[in-house]
């Protein structure tokens, strides 16, 4: 594995670690998921359709998001909005996000 | 049927089928607003030359379907431990038997071409062995990965469950051991699958020229004469065997799914151990389970060594049923012990 390999490698792992709290944060109003994918990657998160597809379906299914199916331009699409459950955890994920970041700017000062 | 369409019955042919309709409506939907938004953007038709565009952004559909379906595997890392430790013992077992074999083939057949045949057979049949033993387990295991509930295991691995001062405290007698049940498990299943599917590899098999004696566990083939070790008594036991041995199994896993000895699984198990010994006292006081001729086995140099062999053949299994009572009335006394007894004072801290 070359030099760059690596670095790829190791900023994948820290972004993918960003990701569920980026997408709780995203779900107050329900998105269907490509429009979620637009709105992560105008605000500078790109994210790829095989790991956000996937991930709304985890998360749904540990209950931190709720689903429906809607018909749009006589298109269906399957709208994301956030849980109660996602709701409680979020503000609890938000503080401890601030303690890395506050934690590993003193670090890497 | 479009371009679209077709990739999406593509990607659903990986999926699982309980969730295939749901993730195959929402992929297409969302690349129909890909394709919708590229062509809105580009000012080029929604066709099939801008739908490869966008396929080929969303990626392979084997690959697509693996992102929903996550890491699959037979045995699973909770398990691994216990498989590896199973594997090992059963080819440990293989090869020493095989080696054995072997050594008996050998002694009977020290000139060249003998020998030579001698040494195929052996690797032909260790190679095969090793094949259908780990078969076997991978088989067994992967049913277990299966049914065991993940909660039990993982709580033997997980470090929150893990208390230090575990260490200094005295096995808990109603904690079932769970490598000892998954052992159970395994050597019985494969216990069973040799004396009902393969009976024949217990026996000897020659060539009828007397060349190449092969020993224990070969499987006959053509221009060979087999000789098969378990008499009709024996297999007239199979029914009973095999009823012992699927009780065995399912208190076995019921057991893993339990955790912990209660009053009516020891009673249960004593019962099995009961009916176990019961069945090897009348195996043992019954007719010959199994029989060898000395003067069938044409290969030996000697009659004498023929002799023997048969006669040590013919008393295997009255040692091993002698061996299999006693270690079922020990097992029997210890579960009656452990009923009687009951749980232990709870644990203290020795003073220092």
């Amino acid at each position: 594995m070359t030099n760059s390999e690596q670095l790829q490698n190791t900023i994948l792992e820290l972004r993918r670690g960003v990701i569920v709290l980026a997408v709780l944060s995203q779900l107050d109003e329900e998105q269907y998921g490509y429009s979620l994918l637009k709105r992560l990657s105008d605000q500078g998160l790109d994210v790829d359709q095989g790991t956000l597809y996937p991930l709304l379906r985890r998360l749904e299914a540990q209950g931190l998001l709720a689903s429906v199916w809607k018909l749009e331009e006589a298109r269906p699409r399957r709208y994301y909005v956030i849980s109660p459950e996602g709701r409680q955890l979020l503000p609890r994920l938000k503080e401890e996000w601030n303690n890395i970041v506050d934690l590993m700017g003193k670090m890497l000062e | 049927m479009n371009l679209l369409d077709k990739y999406v019955t593509e990607v659903g042919k990986h999926l699982p089928g309980k969730t295939r309709a749901d993730i195959e409506a929402e992929i297409r939907s969302t690349l129909q607003d890909m394709l919708d938004e590229r062509s809105a953007a580009t000012g080029k038709p929604a066709d099939d030359a801008l739908a490869v565009e966008v396929l080929k952004e969303y990626g392979a559909p084997a690959k697509v379907a693996q992102s929903y379906r996550g890491a699959q595997y037979l045995v699973g890392p909770r398990l691994y431990p216990f498989f590896e430790m199973v594997t090992k013992i059963v080819i440990s077992v293989l090869l020493g038997v095989t080696l054995l074999s072997f050594g008996l083939n050998f002694a009977n057949n020290t000139s060249g071409p003998g020998f030579v045949e001698a040494l195929g057979q052996f690797l032909v049949q260790l190679v095969s062995g090793i094949i259908a033993a780990f078969g076997n387990i991978v088989l067994v295991f992967a049913i277990l990965e299966r049914v065991l509930p993940t909660t039990d295991l993982e709580k033997e691995f997980t470090e929150n469950e893990w208390d230090p001062t575990d260490l200094l405290r005295e096995p808990d007698p109603d904690r079932i051991k769970i490598s000892e049940m998954i052992a159970t498990v395994v050597f019985t299943a494969i216990g069973l699958a040799i004396l009902n599917l393969y009976p024949n590899l217990i026996g000897f098999a020659y060539t009828a020229d007397g060349q190449g004696w092969v020993g224990l566990g070969q499987n006959a083939g053509e221009g060979w004469v087999f000789i098969p070790l378990l008499t009709e008594t024996f297999f007239s036991y199979l029914p009973w065997i095999n009823l012992l041995g699927v009780a065995q199994i399912v208190f076995s896993l019921v057991m893993l799914r339990e955790g912990n000895w209660k009053l009516f699984s020891r009673i249960v198990h004593i019962g099995i151990e009961i009916a176990g010994i019961v069945l090897a006292a009348v195996m043992l006081a019954g007719p010959a389970l199994v029989s060898l001729d000395p003067s069938k086995l044409v290969g030996f140099s000697s009659t004498e060594a023929a002799t023997t062999l048969a006669n040590m053949v013919n008393l295997a299994p009255i040692i091993a049923l002698s061996v299999a009572i006693i270690v079922g009335l020990i097992e029997v006394a210890q579960s009656v012990y452990k009923l009687i007894k009951g749980k232990p004072a709870p644990f203290v801290p020795a003073t220092k």
